[in-house]
């Protein structure tokens, strides 16, 4: 009788552990940053280096496209990963050459905007725009197509 | 009292101080919002002490405390763009660039309007963006028209600028450009104005060519060219009398090459010069460049030095031309960045002008200044 009990508690015991570390994994696997566009957006996919070249305001053009770079103020984490595993610049040496390139030949800067909302209204009016957001918040809203994963939490 | 900084006067007319308070006011007014990146705009601003010692001449010494503000704004749609700079200090107020292009393609823009000359590296990489550039001073040779620059900084015409790709992420850029050249007067070029347009300016090219072995990064090295004809305003000055023109050849070589925490840049600029007087020619022909290292200690302290000097230029009659011109110039400095955008810059040098014939006045300089851009 002991003997079954015991197993028992083994058996649950290891069912518990097995269930927190999928969840673990799960959660893991969620904190990811991910390129988006409008869902009807006729943007398929967009090499890395023409997603760093829309963000230093560079023309790109994606299959007839030229592609407008939408960047939010208010998430200050996000910014960061995206600058550091994306761009490979701190914010000052972003925000630098932003200006450099705008007082050389008027390059637009990437359009900037304070929060969440704006930044999905903007997606859905500027026809061949990317943004970044949390994979989280992008898979929750039906007018967002996941372009690729920019970044994952290891 | 400096005598080499002349107070620039205000000579524009009402109708062309009229269109500047309306350029002003539409700087003022025009929506900054990077949200509708259609528009956007950029101010740079600076204040600086600058003090001149003289063991050898004490009519040398002197001090100036100078405010400089730089408006830039600029206008994007598809295929369009335009671009105006309008710059104002304690001892000039012009409109510096004002022009306007059409994208041909991605990798392919044609500039109409007055720019800056491409054939001078330092001016096209900072313009007046005081703040972009480590140091306070500029180079001599890249020093502006009326402070005695011996190049053409500004050019009103037509400027094509294209960017060849290369598979490995690498490009090569080529400019070549075609205007009005600046006139020679007084002691200085004087470029044209669209506000203050005068007849008299006679033919400019120029080009260069770029190579950037990674597209994304600010590393390149470069070749430049240019011709002008420069008409000379004989009346203006006893020295110019008998001066009909300067046909004025530039070749140069640039580079702007980071390693880590270092940073070089260089720029040497051959100059073929033939002076055409009543009775003749006078050929003249020198070599100008500058070193400029920079240190970046911390991510908010950056060290710098930089060495000006020339091959063939003490005995230069063009130059001679020029006495106001920084021929040699030995500076250090140290900046602190803070705030994101505002920085404050010491530099000391070690520096002699042109003067009037071989033998140059030399002084000490000490400059402290703060500067920043917004937004």
């Amino acid at each position: 009788m002991e003997c079954c009990i015991s197993v028992r508690v083994r058996i649950s015991q290891l069912l518990i552990l097995t269930a927190l570390t999928f969840v673990a994994q799960t959660s893991l696997a969620d904190v990811a940053v991910v390129l988006v566009t409008y869902k009807d957006s006729p943007i398929q996919s967009i090499s890395s280096l023409d997603i760093r070249k829309a963000y230093l305001g560079i023309s790109v053009t994606v299959d007839g496209n030229t592609i407008r770079a939408l960047r939010r103020r208010d998430d200050e984490r996000l910014n960061q990963i995206f600058l550091q595993s994306v761009i490979a610049m701190s914010e000052r040496s972003y925000e630098r050459r932003l200006v450099s390139l705008m007082l050389k030949f008027g390059t637009p800067r990437p359009a900037e905007v304070d929060d969440s909302d704006e930044l999905l209204e903007s997606l859905v009016t500027i026809p061949s725009s990317i943004a970044y957001m949390w994979k989280s918040d992008a898979e929750v809203d039906s007018r967002v197509r996941i372009i690729g994963v920019l970044w994952q939490e290891t | 009292m400096i005598d080499r900084r002349k107070i620039a006067s205000f000579k524009h007319s009402w109708s062309a101080v009229f269109i500047e308070l309306l350029l002003l006011a539409t700087l003022a007014s025009s929506p900054q919002a990077r949200a509708d990146s259609q528009h956007d705009m950029l101010v740079f601003l600076s204040l600086e002490r600058f003090e001149m010692f003289s063991a050898s001449d004490p009519a040398l010494d002197g001090f100036e405390t100078r405010a400089k503000s730089d408006f830039l704004y600029t206008y994007n749609s598809d295929r369009f763009r335009f671009l105006a700079e309008y710059n104002w200090s304690t001892s000039e107020s012009h409109l510096e660039r004002i022009q306007a292009a059409w994208q041909i393609d991605s990798k392919s823009m044609l500039w109409i309007g007055r720019f800056h000359a491409i054939a001078k590296y330092w001016t096209t990489e900072y313009h007046h963006g005081q703040f972009m550039q480590t140091s306070i001073s500029r180079p001599g040779v890249e020093e502006w028209e009326h402070d005695s620059g011996p190049m053409p900084s500004h050019i009103t015409g037509l400027w094509l600028e294209r960017e060849f790709s290369i598979k490995d992420h690498s490009a090569i850029d080529l400019g070549l450009a075609t205007g009005l050249a600046p006139k020679f007067a007084g002691h200085q070029l004087v470029p044209f104005d669209p506000l203050d347009p005068e007849s008299g300016h006679d033919l400019s090219v120029s080009g260069r060519l770029i190579y950037r072995p990674d597209i994304l990064s600010t590393n390149q090295f470069g070749l430049t060219f240019a011709y002008n004809d420069i008409a000379v305003v004989s009346e203006s000055s006893p020295v110019l009398a008998d001066l009909n023109s300067i046909r004025h050849a530039t070749l140069g070589v640039f580079s702007n090459w980071q390693w880590k925490d270092w940073r070089l840049s260089t720029s040497w600029t051959y100059f073929d010069i033939d002076m055409r007087y009543r009775d003749g020619d006078v050929q003249d022909d020198f070599v100008l460049g500058y070193v400029q290292g920079e240190y970046e200690a911390t991510d908010n302290w950056t060290i710098f030095g930089r060495l000006e000097l020339g091959f063939g230029e003490d005995s230069s009659p063009y130059l001679q031309l020029l006495p106001a011109f920084i021929a040699h110039r030995n500076m250090i400095g140290v900046r602190w960045d803070f705030a994101d955008s505002q920085a404050v810059t010491l530099e000391v040098a070690d520096a002699s002008t042109q003067g009037h014939d071989s033998s140059h006045d030399n002084f000490k300089e000490l400059r402290i200044q703060w500067s920043a851009v917004f937004p």
